[in-house]
């Protein structure tokens, strides 16, 4: 199959003629304004490098202690899984799971299909199944709720703190920074490019 | 039925797959590239998100009116729903969080159940707003719609971490599901809102009839 010669817009249904980006140039539709495609300089490089440290922080911050609760001399502390997966004893077994697949396990997935993904491309070996690990990356995307998470942690710490000492712990820094690497590798996913690099090969990735 | 916009790859006989964005001739089904359903518009788009709509919206009741959570202060037991839980932060001086905390749980789903029932009523009776100001707006409800979610982890957070036993303990309520409930069934409606749809034309109730015979 040549390469694309007409795109449809995503969002109106506009046909117009591919886009032939340079890198660091962007494609907008001219009717409804959706950003269809936008070519980043180094793009393999850098989704192989957010996705590599992405997937480490997320390990560290499954290692460590999310945060300190001393109320006159009674601790409590809990680890990232057990904010998840405490609700689970608490009769919540279906919310729990949910919590965990939306903080934890989405995440995960989605870095580490990427970073499968791009180190097929990079081998030059793109087996039939690769265009399913495709449509499960965009699948996924809306589901991964990291961010929303650390909002919701900070929105905790803030209600505790004024009736007890609060610390925050590794795990709390080590997930702050994976959602940053997350956002970079979700602004740096570009539909267009990642199909183009599977059905074409790594000759027209810029690499 | 309805009257394809002009200029569309629907109209001239081609359609896009929602998976890879490669176009094809409308007669094939299955995308060529990546094997994905192919259909000009999504099927049934309307009727489904208004199904999923509304199913969230009977579900915000509970959600606002069952505790989110239990707290157990030295013996008295404190009941929490959503608002109450807003304005004991506002009283207690937090007022940037209980902004917050207002903005992602109460406002956002109001706003995407207004978005989205406004988006299906006007791809029916194309209505004031043009058709790029309304696809803004379905962008809007996509970015937004996760964040309605913090409350639940809030609740999990509080909850995993304060089990102090007599002094201070946090439980969850009923209404973390039925919460929970509305921010998913309320992402699955958008999702199946086919925004493509805001560009074409409905059919008169004329031509409706004569389709039909």
């Amino acid at each position: 199959m040549g390469k694309l010669q007409h795109i449809a817009c995503e969002h109106c249904d506009l046909l117009l003629d591919a886009p032939q980006l340079q890198e660091g140039e962007s494609a907008h539709c001219p009717r409804c304004g959706h950003k269809i495609s936008r070519l980043r300089k180094q793009l393999m490089p850098q989704l192989l490098a957010y996705s590599i440290t992405g997937l480490i922080l997320l390990f560290l911050s499954g290692s460590f202690s999310l945060m300190t609760i001393n109320l006159g001399g009674n601790i409590s502390e809990i680890t990232l899984w057990q904010s998840a997966l405490n609700l689970y004893f608490d009769q919540y077994k279906a919310l729990s799971l949910v919590v965990f697949v939306l903080i934890v396990v989405v995440p995960a997935v989605v870095v580490s299909l990427v970073l499968f993904f791009i180190m097929m491309i990079k081998f030059d070996a793109r087996p039939k199944m690769l265009s399913n690990v495709l449509r499960l990356i965009f699948g996924l995307l809306p589901w991964a709720m990291a961010e929303v998470f650390l909002v919701g942690v900070l929105v905790s710490l803030v209600k505790l703190v004024t009736i007890s000492q609060m610390e925050l712990g590794w795990s709390f820094w080590a997930y702050g920074l994976f959602c940053l690497c997350y956002a970079k590798v979700l602004s740096l996913l570009d539909r267009y490019q990642l199909w183009s690099w599977l059905t074409h090969g790594v000759r027209y990735a810029p690499l | 039925m309805r009257h394809y916009s002009e200029g569309s790859a629907a109209s001239n006989g081609l359609v896009s797959c929602t998976e890879c964005a490669c176009l094809s001739p409308n007669e094939l089904t299955r995308c060529p590239r990546c094997h994905a359903k192919l259909t000009s518009r999504q099927a049934y788009s309307l009727q489904l998100t208004l199904a999923l709509l509304t199913t969230a919206l009977l579900l915000f009741i509970p959600a606002n009116l069952l505790p989110m959570m239990v707290t157990e202060k030295l013996g008295q037991v404190e009941y929490n729903t959503i608002l109450g839980g807003i304005i004991l932060l506002w009283k207690e001086g937090s007022h940037p969080i209980a902004v917050v905390v207002f903005v992602a749980s109460v406002i956002v789903p109001i706003l995407k159940f207004i978005i989205l029932y406004y988006l299906c009523f006007c791809s029916l009776n194309p209505g004031a707003i043009s058709a790029k100001t309304r696809t803004n707006l379905y962008r809007l409800t996509e970015l937004i719609g996760r964040w309605s979610m913090v409350d639940i982890f809030v609740v999990a957070v509080l909850v995993a971490l304060i089990q102090l036993d007599h002094l201070l303990n946090v439980q969850p309520g009923n209404g973390t599901i039925a919460f929970a409930g509305v921010v998913i069934l309320t992402m699955f409606s958008a999702k199946a809102f086919d925004p493509r749809i805001l560009w074409d034309k409905p059919l008169t109730r004329d031509e409706n009839t004569r389709a039909r015979n």
